[in-house]
C-alpha cells in the first residue's frame, strides 16, 4: 500500500472531550490519531482514575506516570479547567462554539446543573453533535450508579464466562467493557458527522456502555432466549474445536494457545508432533470422539508442549497450518515481529519522561494513515495553545482565568 | 444516519459485526455468502440445539439488518457479478485470508480501478503485511498473540479466555470505525482507500495498556484470578458472596480511595473492622506502602477482612447497600441475570424480531447506542440463504431468466 497524501482523514474535525478514565478517551484517541483536533479537558482537583492506574513509568507512582493515561490520550491537547468555577464554564462554552462534537461522561444531574445539557446547548448551537456515555445510560433504576469498566464487565456477563470448570469466575482482565463500548461509540459519532454534513442537523447520542458491550455476547444471549441454556465455565475448551486450550511450555510462566479447528487441522497437528498414526486413532478421529476423550487428548498435547518453548510450539504448529501462538506478555509482545511490523509501539517525546511509548492505531488506512504527534498531555500542557490559538484569548483574559483559579 | 450508503459485506465468520454496526446505523448492507452457505452458519450455538445452517445463533446475531445474497466468488461469473455490485457500492468489507481476494482479482487494486471511491476494508488475524500475515488463527490464538490472555486466569495456572469468542469482534469494531474514518476523508477527496485491520492488534487494547509495560519499564500485573496486581500489591476485584460473586474494586489513591473509605465505614458499622482500619489514609495509601510505613501484610489483612465481610451476604444484599452508599460494587451477572435485568427492562432494551424459519419472534439485544436523529431500527431478520437474490440482482437489471441460469451453473 502506498501512502501518498498523509494529511489526516479527520482533519478539520474539532472535538471537545470532557470524558475520563478509559472508555471515553479510547473513542477520542482514535479520532485524534486520524487528524481530528481533540481538546481533552480535565482538572487536577478531580484526578482522572486512569492517572492512578498502572503501568507506571519506571514503576514510580504519580499523576504524570501512568502509561494508561499517556496512551489513551495521545495526540490530544490537554486543557485544565475546574468546571466548578463559573469562569471555567465560560471557557467551555467558547470551546463548544469552536467544536463540532462535545463528548462527556458526567452524571446527567451535573450537566443539567451547569446548564450544559443537550436541550440547553442545542438552543445555543443547533448543529452540535453531543455524546453522553456512562455505564448504565441516562435513565432506569441504575442510571445513578457510577462505575468503571471492571463493573461493566461483571454486570454484562463477561466475568461469569471466564473461569476454570467448577471454579470461581475470573473474568477477562480489568475494565474489559471499556474496550468494547468505544467500537460502537466511534462509529456512531462518525455517522453523526456524516448526517450533519448532509442535513445540517445536530445529533444527540446516549451510550450505556453495558448495553453496547452486550453486542459482543449476542450468540449467548440468543441461546438463553431461544434455548433457555447458558454456557457453563469450561476453562478454554470449545464445543466445536478440540484440542482447544492453553498448554504449558518450558520456561518461566510460558504457555502456548492451540486451536484445532477440524479434522484436517487434527491430521496436520498429529503430523507436526511426529505422531501421524494418532490421526487415525478412533479415540480422536472425529470432533465427537475428541470431545469424548478430551482429557486423554489434552494429556498428549501437554506432553508434547512441555519440553518445548512457547515460540517453538508456535512455529512448529504454524508451519503445519495449525492455529497456535505463544501467550504473549508485555515482554513478548514488545519483541513480536508482527506487532513491530504493524507499528504497535510508537515512541513519542514526553515533557517529564523524555520519551514514552504509546500503542499505534489498529487500522491501517492506505492513503491517510494515523499520525502520531504528542503523548497524553501533562496537566495543562496545552492550556496556552488552546486558549490563545484556538479561542483567541489575550493575556488579560488568561490572567483573569488564572486568578480565578479556573485553570486548575 | 448512513442510509445513503451501500456496503458489500463479504465477511465469513470473521468480522460479521463490522457490517452490522454500519447496518444498525442505517446503511444498506448486502451480506454476500457462497451458494453452499457461509461458514458462519456452521458456528453454534444453534436454535433448538441441532446443527443446521438456518439455525445458527451466531449467524442470526451478526447478520441482522443485512440483506443476504449468494454468489460464488470462485467462479469467474460470480466474480463478474461482484464487480458489477462494486460499481454501485460505497464500502466493501472482507475477511478472507490475506492474498485470497487478490488471487480472485478482487483485491483493492482491481476493485478500486472499477470504483475509485470504494472504501475497501480487510479484516484479518494479523494484518495483510508482516511476517505473521499468513498465520492460521482462532479466537484463542489471537487473544494469546495480542496480550490480554496472559493477564486472565489464576496465578500459576493456565491463562483463560471468555468462552464466547471476542477477538474478531474487536477487529470488526475497528473495521467499522476505520471504514467511516476513510469515508469522512472521501467526502473531501472523492477517493476511497484500503483499510487493513489486524485482530491481534485490536485485542491489544484490552490489556489496559499493560502491553506497554516493558516499553516504559513498569511491572506487569500477571494473572491474579479476579484481580490485578500493582507491583507486589494485589487488588482484588471478584469476591465470593453466599449465592455467587460480586465485583468490587478495592483500591486506593485519589480516585478510588474515597470509595474504599465508604466501604470501610460500612464494615466498621457492622463490627467487621476497627476504627483505625476504617480511618487509614485511603487516598495516600500507596505512599504508606511505598515508604514501608504500612507493610504489605497489612493490606493483605484488609483484603481478608473485606472477603470475610462479603462472604456471608447475598449478591442482592451487597448491591442494594452498595447503591445507597455509593460503592464500586455490582453483582457478577450470568447470562440469565443479564436477560432478566431490571435496568435493561426499564430502558426497553430488548428487541423482538421475527426470525424465519424459527416459529416464534426472537429477542435480540437492543440498539448498541441511542441516537435522537434517525434512531437505530431493527428492519430485517438475519437472511436465510439467498433470501434477497431476486431483489439485489434485480437492481442490477438481471431478470428471472438470468437468475435461473446463474442458479443452474451454481453461481448463486
Amino acid at each position: 500500500m502506498t501512502s501518498g497524501n498523509s494529511s489526516g482523514a479527520l482533519e478539520g474535525v474539532n472535538v471537545v472531550d470532557l470524558m475520563w478514565v478509559v472508555a471515553g478517551p479510547t473513542t477520542t484517541r482514535a479520532m485524534a490519531d486520524f487528524g481530528a483536533t481533540v481538546v481533552r479537558i480535565e482538572s487536577s482537583t478531580r484526578v482522572d482514575t486512569s492517572r492512578t492506574v498502572q503501568p507506571f513509568h519506571d514503576n514510580e507512582y504519580g499523576p504524570e506516570q501512568s502509561g494508561l493515561f499517556i496512551n489513551m490520550n495521545a495526540n490530544k491537547l490537554g486543557l485544565t479547567l475546574d468546571l466548578k468555577k463559573p469562569e471555567a464554564r465560560e471557557v467551555l462554552l467558547d470551546l463548544i462554539d469552536w467544536g463540532d462534537i462535545l463528548c462527556e461522561s458526567f452524571s446527567p444531574k451535573a450537566m443539567r446543573s451547569w446548564g450544559l445539557d443537550y436541550e440547553t446547548l442545542r438552543q445555543r448551537k443547533p448543529e452540535l453533535i453531543m455524546f453522553s456515555t456512562c455505564l448504565f445510560g441516562q435513565d432506569g433504576p441504575l442510571s445513578s450508579v457510577a462505575g468503571f469498566g471492571t463493573m461493566g464487565s461483571a454486570i454484562s456477563g463477561f466475568v461469569a464466562l471466564a473461569g476454570e470448570a467448577g471454579g470461581a469466575p475470573v473474568g477477562p482482565f480489568g475494565a474489559y467493557t471499556d474496550y468494547v463500548a468505544p467500537r460502537f461509540s466511534l462509529a456512531t459519532l462518525l455517522a453523526a458527522l456524516d448526517h450533519r454534513e448532509r442535513t445540517g442537523e445536530g445529533v444527540y447520542i446516549d451510550q450505556a456502555q453495558a448495553e453496547s458491550a452486550l453486542h459482543f455476547l449476542t450468540p449467548a444471549l440468543l441461546e438463553y432466549h431461544v434455548n433457555g441454556t447458558v454456557p457453563a465455565l469450561a476453562g478454554n475448551r470449545d464445543p466445536q474445536m478440540a484440542p482447544h486450550g492453553v498448554f504449558r511450555c518450558s520456561g518461566d510462566d510460558a504457555w502456548a494457545a492451540i486451536a484445532v479447528r477440524d479434522d484436517d487441522d487434527w491430521a496436520r497437528f498429529c503430523e507436526a508432533i511426529g505422531q501421524a498414526p494418532l490421526a487415525a486413532d478412533a479415540r480422536f478421529a472425529t470432533l465427537d470422539a475428541r470431545k469424548q476423550n478430551e482429557d486423554a487428548l489434552e494429556a498428549i498435547v501437554s506432553a508434547w508442549t512441555a519440553p518445548r518453548s512457547d515460540l517453538e510450539t508456535e512455529m512448529a504448529l504454524q508451519a503445519a497450518g495449525v492455529p497456535a501462538h505463544a501467550v504473549n506478555n508485555s515482554v513478548a509482545c514488545t519483541a513480536d515481529p508482527q506487532l513491530q511490523a504493524r507499528d504497535e509501539f510508537v515512541t513519542l517525546p514526553h515533557p517529564v519522561h523524555g520519551t514514552t511509548v504509546v500503542e499505534g492505531a489498529k487500522s491501517r488506512l492506505s492513503r491517510t494513515p494515523a499520525t502520531y504527534r504528542t503523548a497524553g498531555p501533562t496537566y495543562g500542557q496545552h492550556n496556552d495553545y488552546v486558549l490563545r490559538e484556538l479561542l483567541g484569548y489575550d493575556d488579560e483574559r488568561i490572567v483573569d482565568l488564572t486568578i480565578a483559579e479556573a485553570l486548575t | 444516519m448512513l442510509s445513503p450508503y451501500r456496503v458489500l459485506d463479504l465477511t465469513n465468520e470473521r468480522g460479521l459485526l463490522a457490517g452490522q454496526i454500519l447496518a444498525d446505523l442505517g446503511a444498506d448492507v448486502i451480506q454476500v455468502e457462497p451458494p453452499a452457505g457461509s461458514p458462519a452458519r456452521r458456528l453454534g450455538p444453534f436454535a433448538g440445539g441441532t446443527q443446521d445452517d438456518e439455525y445458527s445463533l451466531y449467524w442470526w446475531a451478526y447478520t441482522r439488518n443485512k440483506r443476504g445474497i449468494s454468489c460464488d466468488l470462485e467462479q469467474p461469473a460470480g466474480q463478474a457479478l461482484l464487480r458489477r455490485l462494486v460499481e454501485g457500492a460505497d464500502f466493501l468489507i472482507e475477511s478472507d485470508r490475506p492474498g485470497e481476494m487478490a488471487a480472485r482479482r478482487l483485491g483493492y487494486e482491481e476493485l478500486s480501478a472499477i470504483n475509485p471511491r470504494l472504501v475497501y476494508v480487510s479484516i484479518s488475524g494479523f494484518g495483510h503485511e508482516g511476517p505473521k500475515a499468513g498465520y492460521a488463527d482462532s479466537d484463542l490464538v489471537l487473544l494469546a498473540a495480542g496480550g490480554p490472555l496472559a493477564l486472565s486466569g489464576n496465578p500459576g495456572r493456565s491463562p483463560l479466555r471468555v468462552s464466547v469468542a471476542q477477538a474478531y469482534h474487536h477487529a470488526a469494531g475497528e473495521a467499522a470505525d476505520g471504514a467511516l474514518i476513510a469515508h469522512h476523508e472521501r467526502r473531501r477527496s472523492g477517493r476511497g482507500q484500503h483499510v487493513d485491520v489486524s485482530a491481534q492488534q485490536a485485542v491489544a487494547n484490552a490489556t489496559m495498556s499493560l502491553i506497554l509495560a516493558r516499553s516504559i519499564n513498569s511491572d506487569e500485573s500477571g494473572r491474579q484470578g479476579g484481580g490485578m496486581a500493582f507491583g507486589a500489591v494485589r487488588a482484588q476485584i471478584i469476591w465470593t458472596a453466599t449465592d455467587g460473586h460480586v465485583s468490587l474494586t478495592l483500591g486506593f489513591g485519589p480516585a478510588i480511595g474515597p470509595f474504599t473509605r465508604r466501604l470501610m465505614e460500612w464494615i466498621c458499622e457492622e463490627g467487621g473492622c476497627d476504627e483505625a482500619t476504617r480511618d487509614k489514609d485511603w487516598i495516600g495509601y500507596i505512599d504508606l506502602l511505598r515508604s514501608g510505613a504500612e507493610p504489605p501484610s497489612e493490606w493483605e489483612r484488609v483484603t481478608e477482612l473485606v472477603a470475610t465481610f462479603m462472604a456471608d451476604k447475598t449478591k442482592a444484599e451487597l448491591f442494594t447497600e452498595a447503591r445507597m452508599r455509593g460503592l464500586l460494587l455490582v453483582p457478577v451477572s450470568t447470562i440469565e441475570d443479564v436477560a432478566k435485568s431490571e435496568q435493561l427492562e426499564a430502558r426497553g432494551y430488548w428487541h423482538e424480531l421475527a426470525q424465519p424459519p424459527w416459529p416464534q419472534p426472537v429477542r435480540f439485544p437492543g440498539p448498541s447506542v441511542r441516537v435522537d436523529q434517525k434512531p437505530m431500527q431493527y428492519r430485517r431478520n438475519a437472511p436465510t440463504l439467498g433470501q434477497d437474490n431476486a431483489e439485489v440482482y434485480g437492481e442490477l437489471g438481471l431478470d428471472p431468466a438470468d437468475l435461473a441460469a446463474l442458479q443452474v451453473t451454481g453461481v448463486i
